[in-house]
């Protein structure tokens, strides 16, 4: 089921986030399994834009004020990290 | 006592074979009375033997202390917060014996204070320090050797010591190598001792004039070594991509908040130093191109 925009996705405890050098990212840890999963920029900003009380919409909102050129799918394509987090259980 | 290794200064009435110069943190060091008690702790890592690793070990946490049990040593007892560690009595040898002081008990000392351990060897090129990173057999000593051999201070054989102050240093280790026979036969570490042997591989006290001291070094680079068949290949390699390889030479305790510790601590290694893969064919001829190739690139 595809997550809904006025959904509120939480990032999982158990998963450890870092940034890396300026451009390259970062990276997430599940502490769990010892699992680790590169994401670029724009998946950082949306990493740490999910605090659980943002819905979907808003932290697309959020991508869009902080990135140049915002493509018109943003919206589709935070959906589609977000689902792709979650089947990695790094998010609920 | 003056000496250090690790940045820690060893108060003990006992001798040390591969100190550097300087002091350091006092770090208490004493032979324990009688034997060890059967450690009673939660078992947290246990080392077997297996192709690619020599040694059985086992590793017991008591509350904030850990026991460390070794095949043919007998139990560490190690307080982290100290710091200090007890050694077994001496029976596979004085050198032998200080040599695993300054493996996982002393390493579970310097994790204490927030220092971070790789398993790679360290050389000072320039007064920087260049990582030289891989598991074992994969010839990290043996280019760590031909790196002294050259004239090049040697800071760690096994287990790099990182402290980010803020930014990364490597604190130096024991000032020794254990090469294997044949590359201790095939050319000469000026000023080094042999002092111990074992399985395959000759145990040499580096030259005391070449030691310098515990002073953190900064750090330049990380190379991770690889085997190629031909030709010498270093290529620099996007911080996500080195982070798998950095975390399978890390140590780290099984638990959530330590797992967190040593991410922490590698990503951020990862994002402030350069780090390149080295590919280059296992022989001894080829070592001087080698580390041509790696100090041209520092």
């Amino acid at each position: 089921m595809s997550i809904a925009l006025d959904s509120k996705v939480q990032r999982d405890a158990s998963v450890a986030f870092r940034r890396l050098a300026e451009g390259e990212g970062g990276v997430l840890l599940q502490l769990e399994t010892g699992q680790y999963h590169g994401i670029n920029e724009v998946g950082c900003l949306i990493w740490e834009l999910l605090d659980g009380e943002r819905t979907v919409d808003e932290v697309t909102t959020g991508v869009r004020e902080r990135v140049e050129d915002p493509p018109d799918d943003l919206s589709d394509i935070v959906v589609a990290f977000l689902e792709s987090l979650r089947e990695r259980n790094l998010v609920a | 006592m003056q000496g250090s290794c690790y940045g820690f200064q060893p108060v003990s009435d006992l001798s040390f074979e591969y100190l550097r110069g300087g002091t350091g943190e006092p770090f208490a060091v004493a032979e324990l009375e009688g034997e060890a008690d059967e450690p009673e702790g939660e078992l947290v890592v246990e080392w077997t033997p297996i192709p690619n690793r020599r040694i059985w070990a086992r590793l017991y946490a008591e509350g904030p202390r850990y026991r460390l049990w070794v095949e043919g040593h007998g139990t560490f007892e190690v307080d982290p917060q100290a710091p200090s560690v007890g050694l077994p009595s001496a029976a596979a040898g004085l050198v032998r014996r200080e040599e695993r002081l300054w493996g996982v008990p002393t390493m579970l000392c310097f994790l204490a204070r927030g220092d971070v351990p790789l398993h790679a060897a360290a050389v000072d090129v320039g007064g920087e320090a260049v990582l030289l990173a891989a598991p074992g057999y994969h010839g990290k000593t043996t280019l760590a050797a031909g790196f002294d051999a050259a004239g090049y201070r040697v800071l760690a054989e096994d287990v790099a010591c990182i402290r980010f102050a803020p930014e990364p240093h490597v604190v130096p280790g024991p000032a020794l190598l254990r090469v294997r026979r044949d590359v201790a036969e095939s050319f000469d570490l000026p000023g080094a001792r042999a002092v111990a042997e074992s399985d395959n591989r000759v145990h040499f006290s580096l030259d005391p004039a070449r030691r310098g001291d515990s002073t953190p070094v900064p750090l330049q680079a990380v190379v991770l070594l690889r085997k190629g068949e031909d030709g010498i290949a270093l290529e620099r390699v996007p911080a996500a991509d080195t982070l798998r390889d950095l975390w399978l030479l890390s140590f780290r305790l099984p638990t959530l908040a330590d797992r967190e510790r040593c991410f922490g601590g590698i990503a951020r290694l990862a994002a402030t130093v350069r780090i390149s893969n080295l590919v280059r064919p296992l022989r001894l001829d080829e070592l001087p191109r080698v580390i041509e190739r790696i100090v041209a690139d520092a």
